[in-house]
């Protein structure tokens, strides 16, 4: 059993019109099952409306199966009693870094989650401080969040979410709104999780170079699991991909194209210097062939 | 810059009265408030002038800064005034056509007008000197007693608290929605009241729109983080009184003390 184990689960919008009349029914999440373990970097990946939102708030009981299970760390979502225990076990870091501050000053923002909680007056003081300190947004702690970038504000939530000492975070598209500055601070701050404070990581994207470094990649399409496996493997199906509405990454996106071409290139390129080193020995196996 | 609004004019410095626990401070100003009505004589206000001025040397807060908070009581104060001098039966002094000025008009129109100054004047130190989260958190703490009689005292903080959060971020969003709005041709300009009232609907509409969607990313948000109102939650910075406090507690019944033996031994003047 995983730390999260979402089980058949299927979620139904139901649409109503002014008078409240059900006009239709759309799945937004269809039979999913997946299990995450203790520790891992799973990424969700998807296009708009393919369900992936929807499926990570199941996770942290902000929105519950109409069929299926989610049990997270032991505790059945639907279980009214569980819902805080749950909440905190397993954070949520949201899109837009405007509408999920709540604090006027980044300290209180970070201490409002343990406050919550009921944690003692002491101890909040000095998770705050930890929390900020792990994410590098200390100095900040007295500024007003209206004033930081927003990667600065995404750090902050995510600190946020740390003072609460969740063995899980779900991140919902976190860098959406953000400049490709703000995106590189937030992922590598996600990774920076995973790796020192061994926090299980879920994040949900649809850019494809965020997910490189996850240790499994799942690809949704309407409402379902299109695909899954490691990066290296999702990314060596190319036309798979760009079936379902994803970019590779541009390398990823290069080295299919000159395999296309008939250059003898292997499959699931990921980063620069595996293109730099493959390029490489094509080029000095055709000098051998030339001689 | 937009950013930069602050609500309450908080004056950032280090004095003692910036120190002084904000329920302290809400709890004096009330109580000078209330000194300001009791008596209605020359020596009384006197001393409501010095208090005045040496709670304000006391504060490090700039003369300049707190008249500057005067101004947009300056129409409000000129027609009392004005309605005092003219409506008062009593001695004339002088007439304008059939409108007569008394000088028992006179008379009650300073004393309502200074009355007025030192009112504004002396919340207005309150509000300079504290932060609206501190204010937030004393009103929070006063009104405690109320949540007996079914007042949700704590969610009526946090709504005021969320509000002082959203509004610099909200005029932020009133500026550029003005400005697409102005790039689709929009005219906010020109035209009486009336037509430039109606101008401001494609900007209200889009706005509200969007509040509301903030407002409901935020209550996920705040669920998210095990929000469940005010039933055990802790505080981070909770308020505690120090010695400064009942230092200051000690100063305003002193100062309440010296009003109600002045006024009570030369008696308020007749209006």
């Amino acid at each position: 059993m995983g730390l999260v184990d979402i089980n058949k689960v299927t979620f139904e919008y139901i649409r109503r019109d002014e008078d409240g009349n059900v006009e239709g029914i759309t799945t937004a999440v269809d039979g999913v099952s997946l299990s995450v373990k203790q520790g891992e970097f799973i990424a969700i990946l998807g296009h708009n409306g393919s369900g992936k939102s929807t499926l990570a708030k199941h996770v942290n009981a902000m929105l519950f199966p109409t069929e299926g299970t989610v049990v997270v760390d032991g505790l059945d979502t639907s279980n009214e009693d569980n819902l805080l225990q749950i909440r905190q076990t397993a954070g949520m870091v949201f899109q837009n870094p405007d509408n999920q501050i709540i604090g006027q000053v980044v300290e209180e923002e970070v201490g409002f989650g343990p406050e919550n909680l009921g944690v003692p007056t002491e101890e909040i003081l000095q998770r705050v401080e930890e929390s900020l300190k792990v994410l590098g947004m200390y100095e900040y702690r007295h500024k007003s969040p209206n004033r930081l970038s927003g990667g600065q504000k995404q750090r902050v939530s995510i600190a946020s979410v740390i003072a609460m000492h969740p063995k899980c975070i779900v991140f919902d598209e976190p860098t959406a709104m953000l400049d490709p500055k703000g995106r590189f601070e937030v992922i590598q701050a996600a990774r920076a999780l995973n790796d020192v404070e061994k926090i299980t990581i879920i994040l949900i994207t649809h850019y494809m170079e965020e997910v490189v470094n996850a240790d499994r990649v799942f690809v949704m399409d309407k409402g379902k699991i299109a695909m899954s496996g490691t990066p290296r493997e999702i990314f060596s199906r190319v036309s798979e991909l760009k079936e379902l509405r994803l970019t590779v990454p541009q390398v990823t996106e290069l080295a299919w194209e000159l395999k296309n071409k008939g250059i003898p290139i292997r499959d699931g390129i990921l980063t620069r210097e595996e293109l730099t080193e493959e390029l490489k020995k094509y080029i000095s196996l055709r000098k051998r062939e030339r001689i | 810059m937009l950013r930069d609004i602050t609500l309450g004019q908080y004056y950032q410095a280090e004095s003692p009265v910036h120190r002084l626990d904000p329920r302290t401070k809400l709890i004096i100003t009330f109580v000078y408030l209330i000194s300001l009505f009791i008596f209605t004589n020359p020596y009384v206000f006197t001393l409501a002038a010095v208090f005045l001025i040496l709670v304000t040397l006391l504060s490090k807060v700039p003369f300049k800064f707190i008249l500057k908070g005067l101004k947009p009581i300056g129409f409000l104060l000129l027609f009392t005034a004005i309605m005092n001098i003219f409506f008062t039966d009593g001695e004339v002094i002088f007439s304008v056509w059939k409108i007569e000025a008394t000088k028992e008009g006179l008379e009650r129109a300073v004393y309502m007008s200074v009355r007025l100054v030192f009112l504004v004047f002396g919340s207005n130190i309150m509000t300079l000197t504290t932060t609206p989260t501190r204010l937030t958190n004393a009103m929070e703490s006063l009104m405690k007693p109320l949540s007996v009689v079914k007042i949700p005292v704590h969610e009526i903080a946090m709504m005021m608290s969320i509000a002082l959060r959203f509004i610099p971020i909200l005029v932020d969003e009133t500026d550029k929605i003005m400005k697409a709005q102005l790039a689709r041709g929009a005219d906010f300009e020109s035209g009486n009241v009336i037509k430039k009232t109606k101008s401001l609907i494609p900007v209200l509409v889009p706005l509200f729109i969007s509040a509301f969607r903030r407002a409901n990313d935020l209550a996920m948000a705040m669920e998210a983080r095990c929000y469940h109102g005010g039933k055990g939650r802790t505080q981070m910075k909770p308020l505690r009184y120090a010695k400064r406090d009942v230092a200051a507690f000690l100063i305003s019944v002193v100062y309440l003390m010296a009003v109600i033996l002045i006024g009570h031994y030369t008696g308020s003047v007749k209006l």
